[in-house]
């Protein structure tokens, strides 16, 4: 009898599972259709305040495996030379002339605005959430994937995100970013679907808005994004003052 | 009519149209690596000061000038650093030079070398270094008991700047991203030598020695880890640690600790009677910074300064001043109070324990690029104390412009009402190029 009730059980959770394994296998997708594990990419971010006035930030990205970030900042003047440091859940900024590697968290931001420091140096989405459950919907813009996704420790900046896909191209166009109150933090909304070459085609364009900065707007656009290994020295604190030698 | 409202409806569309492409242009080929690169800043500062006229601290600073009670200074400042990228070599120089204006000196003027020389990357894990170069060690925000080899920072203003020493540096680095080295995620070892004798690095020390330090570093468990040691040489042996760790993405926890060996410390008692004991002392540091979910920063740390003075023996020196720089004192006595400010008693904090905590708040009152903050540091010995205020705002593209005031308090002969000034207004703009 019991062995019957566990069979039962277990019939009524494999549409789960199975759905939580589509739901991962999609995700992990995402992330590969968003960038190679390993690359280097250039990005602005561009802080829009109400009143239209604006600020703007060149990076060089360096990605490694799972957990590897390291970034340069090239512009503005004020800012060149900074680079940051991302091991895991650790994360560093470097500030030339000033001070040794800080210790900085994810909720931070090194530019200011609504992007803050996990969103500079993001993993993959795979890397940090679980998939709690994943449906299909039919849009405007055609039909997506919604993802409800669960941070899988308490080191992830967001608690829970609700990712839209793109059903056809498995590509992001929109996530809602919750803190695990349930307020809604953040909205990112990928744009713009642009041939980098090597094979990779994505947004090119990321906007983000948040409730807590009404009226403010950041931006984040991605050029020269292309696969690249880097040495595992790279992303160590010894070498955030020789980051600029990545870059050839 | 129509057409014409039509027209401009259709000039306007593609005007914003146009507008919006253009607002999210980017291409990176405008941003490919130099071989020269040139960048710094030029700062104006604006100081006024209230003096402590009379005090054994102002005439120990303005010999021989009569006594004011405030005093306007203007500072220009200008900072510019040069870099010829040749791969795999990187040579580099950092030069500032400074111009101040006020009442009391008119005017100074400054000019030096802050840093500078040849660097060869052998490798990504591996790199040599010789010429003027500044080593930063420690975890601690306002102090570094294990700072061996570097410049005292300056608590009223860590983030400043500081010049190098000339020396020659190796330093390697093994990362071990694929797991295989256990519970280590890094390792890293910097060796290095400050050649002193009485021409070169003579602020070091004026002994003729190598004065070799090493630091080892690890990062484990999530933690950076530093192992430092200074060789005995013109500064005395020292050796320490120190540690940094996020416990989550709002709180950071740091620490460091530092013997150091048969360390010279004079003595002063309030008729004038010195004298030099040489002893190991130990010091340390423990530090929290946290971010509440209101988005202020709170950084605390408490330091126990082992070279430094209790409140007792600041207060014997503080009336030893008092008498020997009084204006009928013996010339002898005065220039024993100048030698004395030389040693342990003249540095920035000469006490034994201090509690520091600062309160800051980036984009108050959703004022974007705008910051204000506020710091507290006090002497746990003698209970005397500063409080500064302070403001600043970075929304104009590469400037930044700073305000904020200093305030000293606390009983007489004790260390922070011992200053120059009791208050003192700092009002700066700084371009970066």
């Amino acid at each position: 009898m019991k062995i019957t009730k566990l069979l039962a059980f277990a019939a009524l959770c494999l549409p789960l599972l199975a759905s939580a394994l589509d739901g991962v296998e999609i995700l992990k997708k995402v992330d590969r259709n968003l960038e190679p594990e390993s690359y280097e990419s250039y990005r602005k971010l561009i802080n829009i305040e109400p009143d239209g006035a604006k600020k703007e930030f060149v990076i060089y990205t360096g990605k490694k495996g799972k957990d590897q970030v390291a970034t340069l900042f090239l512009s503005p003047s004020s800012d060149k030379g900074r680079s940051t440091l991302r091991q895991g859940d650790n994360m560093w900024l470097y500030i030339p002339n000033v001070g040794k590697p800080m210790r900085i968290t994810s909720l931070q931001s090194v530019t200011g605005g609504v992007f803050n420091n996990a969103d500079i140096m993001r993993l993959d989405y795979a890397q940090e959430y679980a998939v709690l459950a994943i449906e299909e919907k039919k849009g405007d813009a055609g039909d997506f994937y919604l993802l409800d996704l669960k941070a899988k420790t308490g080191e992830v900046a967001y608690d829970k995100l609700k990712m839209k896909v793109d059903k056809k191209f498995i590509l992001p166009t929109e996530i809602e970013c919750y803190a695990s109150s349930g307020m809604l933090l953040k909205t990112l909304y990928f744009k713009d679907i642009k041939d980098f070459g090597g094979g990779i085609r994505r947004p090119a364009t990321i906007e983000t808005d948040s409730p807590l900065y009404k009226g403010y707007k950041s931006v984040m656009l991605y050029s020269g994004l292309k696969k690249k290994v880097f040495p595992d020295e790279v992303f160590t604190q010894g070498f955030m003052s020789r980051m600029e030698e990545l870059r050839k | 009519m129509n057409i014409t409202t039509a027209t401009l409806a259709a000039a306007l569309t593609v005007v914003v149209g146009l507008a919006n492409a253009e607002e999210y242009k980017f291409d990176a080929s405008e941003f490919e690596k130099k071989t020269f690169e040139f960048s710094g800043y030029i700062e104006h500062k604006e100081e006024a000061l209230k003096l402590r006229g009379g005090s054994p601290a102002y005439k120990l600073v303005y010999p021989d000038k009569a006594a004011q009670n405030s005093l306007l200074r203007s500072t220009s400042t200008l900072e510019a650093t040069g870099k010829l990228n040749l791969d795999p070599f990187v040579a580099d120089l950092r030069v500032k030079g400074t111009y101040a204006y006020d009442d009391i000196l008119h005017s100074s003027d400054s000019g030096k070398v802050m840093e500078g020389g040849l660097r060869w990357s052998a490798g990504p894990g591996l790199a040599l270094d010789a010429g003027k170069r500044v080593q930063l060690w420690g975890k601690g925000y306002a102090w570094n008991p294990v700072g061996f080899v570097e410049r005292p920072k300056d608590p009223n203003d860590p983030q400043v700047s500081r010049e190098g020493f000339g020396m020659a540096i190796g330093e390697w680095t093994k990362s071990f991203s694929d797991e295989s080295g256990g519970p280590l995620s890094a390792i890293g070892f910097t060796g290095l030598v400050v050649p002193t004798n009485d021409r070169m690095n003579s602020d070091f020390g004026k002994k003729a020695d190598l004065n070799p330090a090493a630091r080892l570093y690890l990062l484990a468990l999530d933690t950076d880890i530093d192992l430092m040691w200074r060789g005995k040489g013109a500064r005395p042996e020292a050796f320490g640690f120190d540690f940094s760790r996020n416990i989550n993405t709002a709180l950071e926890v740091h620490g460091e600790w530092a013997r150091t060996l048969d360390a010279e410390q004079t003595t002063v008692t309030a008729s004038g009677v010195t004298s030099s004991q040489t002893r190991d002392f130990s010091s340390w540091l423990l530090g929290v910074r946290y971010l509440t979910p209101g988005e202020v920063t709170w950084i605390g740390e408490y330091y126990r300064n082992g070279g430094g003075y209790l409140a007792e023996q600041l207060q014997n020196y503080y009336q030893f001043l008092d008498r020997a720089l009084d204006t009928r004192a013996a010339a002898a006595l005065e220039n024993k109070a100048r030698k004395l400010a030389q040693t342990g008693y003249g540095k920035s904090n000469p006490g034994r324990d201090y509690l520091y905590v600062k309160a800051s708040v980036s984009e108050p009152f959703d004022w974007v690029y705008g910051a204000t903050s506020l710091t507290a540091m006090t002497n746990l010995n003698d209970g005397s104390w500063q409080i500064t205020p302070e403001i600043s705002y970075t929304g104009f593209t590469n400037v930044e412009l700073r305000a904020r005031v200093i305030f000293f308090g606390g009983q007489s002969h004790t260390e922070f009402t011992e200053k120059t000034a009791s208050q003192r207004l700092e009002v700066y703009a700084r371009f970066f190029f």
